[in-house]
C-alpha cells in the first residue's frame, strides 16, 4: 500500500477514534435550561384534552415529559409560516412533531438520527417503490403498509390540511414538512416516550416482522431471544441510564447491540452504524459509513476506495457534501464486538463473527451474484422486459434475494439457526435449483447455454448438479437399494 | 258633544297623512320583513350562480341534512336577527350584489376557488364581531350535551372567552385555513392541481382584476 493511503487510513482511524468516544457512554442529558420549555398555553391544551381524548392526555401526564413540565405547546408549537401551521384553539400549532422539532431538546439524538438508514428509509426506496407498491399494490397499499414502516413523503394540502394518502404516518424514514427525516415516534410511542418501551424489542417489531425482515422471529428463536424472555424483570429496562454489562446483563434487545451503550462504548441514533454488511440488497456489500460535515451520511461499498476526509462527494439526493470521517467496515465491526464482549469472551465473538461472514460470503458467491449476472443477461438480450414483476421470473428472483436472502443473511447475524437454513437459505436454495433456473432457461429459450449455463459453470459451486448419479438417503432412497 | 271632537289642528289634511303615513309604515315594515326573508332564503341567494358553489357544499354538511329535521338557511346563519339589523346586513350584503356583476366572475369554479379564503376570512370576521349571534338562534351553549362523553363539559368549561366561530370554523363550507397560517402560494397550487391548470395560472387569473 503507498504511503499517502497508508497515512490516510490512519487518519480516518484516528478520527472515528475521536467520533466515537467523543460522546458519553450515559444517554445524553437534555442540556437546555428548563426556562426554555414549560409553554405559557400548555395547561389549556391539557385541560381541554383530558376531556376531548382522555387517553392521549393521561399517556402525557405518565411521561417523563410531563414531570419535567414539558406540555403539549412545547412540542407541538409552530411558526405560522411552516408549511403544516394550523390555528387551533387560538394558538399556532402543528400536527406533526418532526424529529427536528424533538431535536429543540434531543439535539444530540437528532443529530446522530438524521442520515441514519432509519432516517433515509424512504428516500433510499422512493424511486423504486412505484415498481411493487403502485404497479403491483396500488396506492391504497403504499399508504396503508409500506409507508407506514419506510415513512411516506408528507404531502401538505393547500388548505392546510395533511393529504390522508401520507398521513396519519409513522414510518421511520418519514420526509415531515420542515424537511427532516424520521419518525421519533416510530419507536418512542407518543405521548408517553417511555425509555423502557423503545428498549423492549416490541419497539422494532412493527417492521421488522414478516417474510422480508423477520428480526423479531429470529431474535425470539435465538439464544439472545430466549435468555430475555426468562429474565426479563432483569432488564432494568426503566433505568434513566442502560449500560449494557453495568446497568443490565441479563440479555441483550435489539437496543442493546445496534444503538445502545456498552462499556465504553457509547449509544448512538444512528441503527446502522455498527453494520458492517448491507444485508437487505441482492448481493450484500462490506459498506464504509461516510459522515459529511454537515451531519449526512452515506454509506458505500467497502470494495471501492475509501474517499478521503475533506474530500467532496455526490450524494444519493445530488447534492454535494465535503466528507468529515469514515468508518471503515473493521471499525464498525469493532464497535459491535465492543456489546459481544460484555457477555462473551473475544474468542467467541470473532468466532461468530466468522460464521455469520462465512453465510453472507456464501449467499453472495452463490446465489446473490449469479442469479444477479443471469437476470441482468436476460436484460441486455431482451429477453425480459424491463419492466419490473411483468414476467414470473422477476418476483422469483425478487423473493430469491429480498426475502428469502435476507432471511437466511438475517438469521445467520443474529444466531436462529432456523431462520439461517430452513426459512432462509434452504429456500434460497430451493429457489434457485428449482424455481429460478428452470424460469431462466424458459426465458433465455435458444440464449440458455449462454445465459444461464455459463454462469454457473464459471462459478463452480453448482457442479453437484452435473453428477445426477448421486443417490441419498435423505429422500428415503439408500443408495444399495436401485440397482 | 265637545268632548269628542278633534284638537283643531287635526284638520283633514293632516287626519289623511296619519292614516296613510300609518298604513304606509305598516305596509313598509311587512315589506321590510318579507323582503328580508325572501333574501335569506337559500332560493335568493343560490340566484346567483357564484353562491351555488358554497351551496353544494353546505348540503354535505348536518347543518343541511340533520337528524332531527331542522334544516339552516343561508340567512339562518349570515343575517342578523330583528329586522333593523337584517336590514343593514343586507344593504352592507349588496356589495356582494355589486362585486357580482363589476367584479371577477365569481361564477367561473376556478376564480370562486381562488378568492374564497378572503371570502372565509371575511365571514369569520363577521360572526366573531357578533359574538357568534347567529349560531346562538339555535344552539344554546347551556344545552349542549354532544354524542360524546365530554363534549357537555369541554363547552361548559373550557370556553370562557371564547365564541362559537373560534372554535368552529371551517364546519359548513370548504375547508379554509386560519387567516393567521393561509398560505396564499399553497392554496393557489392546490386549486391548479385540482383544475388541471398549468402553475402560475391561478396568479394570472386573480391579476386579471
Amino acid at each position: 500500500m503507498p504511503p499517502v493511503l497508508l497515512s490516510a487510513s490512519f487518519r480516518r482511524v484516528l478520527f472515528l477514534s475521536i467520533f466515537v468516544l467523543a460522546f458519553p457512554a450515559a444517554a445524553e442529558k437534555v442540556k437546555l435550561d428548563a426556562s426554555q420549555w414549560g409553554h405559557e398555553a400548555g395547561d389549556a391544551c391539557v385541560s381541554c384534552h383530558t376531556k376531548s381524548s382522555s387517553g392521549l392526555a393521561q399517556q402525557w401526564r405518565d411521561s417523563a415529559h410531563a414531570a419535567a413540565g414539558v406540555n403539549c405547546m412545547d412540542c407541538h408549537r409552530a411558526e405560522r409560516e411552516d408549511a403544516d401551521a394550523i390555528e387551533h384553539e387560538g394558538q399556532v400549532i402543528a400536527t406533526i412533531v418532526s424529529p427536528k422539532d424533538c431535536g429543540r431538546c434531543h439535539t444530540k439524538e437528532f443529530e446522530e438520527q438524521q442520515g441514519s438508514v432509519h432516517a433515509e428509509a424512504y428516500s433510499i426506496i422512493e424511486d423504486r417503490l412505484p415498481a411493487l407498491a403502485q404497479n403491483v399494490g396500488g396506492s391504497a397499499m403504499q399508504a396503508a403498509s409500506c409507508d407506514q414502516c419506510h415513512g411516506s413523503r408528507v404531502k401538505v394540502r393547500g388548505d392546510g390540511t395533511l393529504d390522508p394518502a401520507t398521513w396519519p404516518n409513522s414510518g421511520i424514514g418519514r420526509i415531515n414538512p420542515d424537511g427532516s427525516k424520521g419518525s421519533c415516534s416510530s419507536c418512542h410511542g407518543r405521548h408517553r416516550f417511555s425509555k423502557a418501551q423503545a428498549r423492549e424489542p416490541e419497539a422494532c417489531v412493527r417492521c421488522h416482522s414478516g417474510p422480508d425482515s423477520p428480526d423479531k422471529e429470529i431474535f425470539e428463536a435465538s439464544k439472545h431471544g430466549m435468555v430475555y424472555a426468562a429474565h426479563r424483570e432483569e432488564m432494568n429496562l426503566d433505568a434513566a441510564e442502560w449500560v449494557a454489562g453495568r446497568d443490565y446483563t441479563a440479555a441483550p434487545t435489539c437496543v442493546s447491540c445496534h444503538m445502545g451503550a456498552a462499556g465504553k462504548l457509547p449509544s448512538t441514533h444512528d441503527v446502522g452504524l455498527r453494520n458492517v454488511w448491507s444485508l437487505n440488497t441482492p448481493v450484500s456489500k462490506r459498506q464504509f459509513l461516510v459522515i459529511f460535515e454537515d451531519g449526512a451520511k452515506m454509506e458505500l461499498p467497502g470494495d471501492e476506495a475509501a474517499p478521503r476526509r475533506g474530500t467532496e462527494m455526490a450524494r444519493a439526493d445530488g447534492t454535494v457534501g465535503v466528507v468529515k470521517a469514515v468508518a471503515t467496515p473493521e471499525r464498525r465491526r469493532q464497535a459491535m464486538t465492543l456489546v459481544c464482549v460484555e457477555c462473551h469472551g473475544k474468542g467467541f465473538t470473532e468466532g461468530f463473527m466468522r460464521q455469520f461472514d462465512a453465510v453472507v460470503e456464501l449467499y453472495n458467491t452463490k446465489f446473490g451474484e449469479p442469479a444477479r449476472a443471469i437476470m441482468a443477461g436476460l436484460y441486455e438480450r431482451g429477453l425480459l422486459t424491463p419492466t419490473a414483476f411483468d414476467e414470473p421470473i422477476e418476483f422469483t428472483y425478487w423473493e430469491l434475494w429480498h426475502d428469502e436472502g435476507a432471511r437466511g443473511r438475517h438469521g445467520a447475524s443474529m444466531m436462529s439457526p432456523n431462520h439461517a437454513w430452513w426459512e432462509g437459505m434452504y429456500l434460497v436454495g430451493r429457489n434457485f435449483y428449482a424455481r429460478f433456473l428452470p424460469e431462466a432457461r424458459a426465458a433465455a429459450g435458444g440464449h440458455a447455454d449462454e445465459v444461464v449455463d455459463a454462469v454457473l459453470r464459471a462459478n463452480g459451486q453448482h457442479e453437484w448438479l452435473d453428477q445426477p448419479g448421486q443417490m441419498s438417503a435423505i429422500l428415503g432412497f439408500p443408495p444399495q437399494e436401485v440397482e | 258633544m265637545g268632548g269628542l271632537r278633534a284638537p283643531l289642528f287635526i284638520t283633514r289634511h293632516v287626519l289623511i297623512a296619519l292614516v296613510v303615513g300609518g298604513v304606509g309604515g305598516v305596509l313598509f315594515m311587512a315589506f321590510l320583513i318579507e323582503f328580508d326573508h325572501y333574501t335569506s332564503s337559500d332560493a335568493f341567494c343560490t340566484t346567483c350562480h357564484s353562491m351555488t358553489y358554497a351551496d353544494q357544499d353546505f348540503r354535505q354538511t348536518v347543518h343541511y341534512n340533520s337528524a332531527s329535521g331542522v334544516r339552516a338557511s343561508c340567512g339562518d346563519c349570515h343575517v342578523s336577527e330583528g329586522v333593523f339589523a337584517a336590514t343593514w346586513d343586507h344593504a352592507v350584503g349588496s356589495k356582494d350584489l355589486f362585486k357580482q356583476l363589476f367584479g371577477p366572475d365569481y361564477d367561473d369554479p376556478v376564480i370562486n376557488a381562488l378568492h374564497l379564503p378572503e371570502a372565509a376570512f371575511a365571514a369569520r370576521r363577521w360572526f366573531r364581531a357578533r359574538d357568534s349571534a347567529t349560531c346562538k338562534r339555535c344552539h344554546t351553549l347551556e344545552a349542549i350535551q354532544g354524542k360524546r362523553a365530554d363534549t357537555a363539559a369541554i363547552h361548559r368549561e373550557e370556553t370562557d372567552g371564547k365564541s362559537c366561530i373560534d372554535c368552529h370554523y371551517n364546519l359548513v363550507h370548504r375547508k379554509v385555513p386560519d387567516e393567521s397560517t393561509f398560505k396564499r402560494d399553497a392554496w393557489n397550487r392546490m386549486i391548479e392541481e385540482e383544475f388541471a391548470l398549468e402553475p402560475g395560472t391561478a396568479e394570472r387569473l386573480m391579476g386579471e382584476h
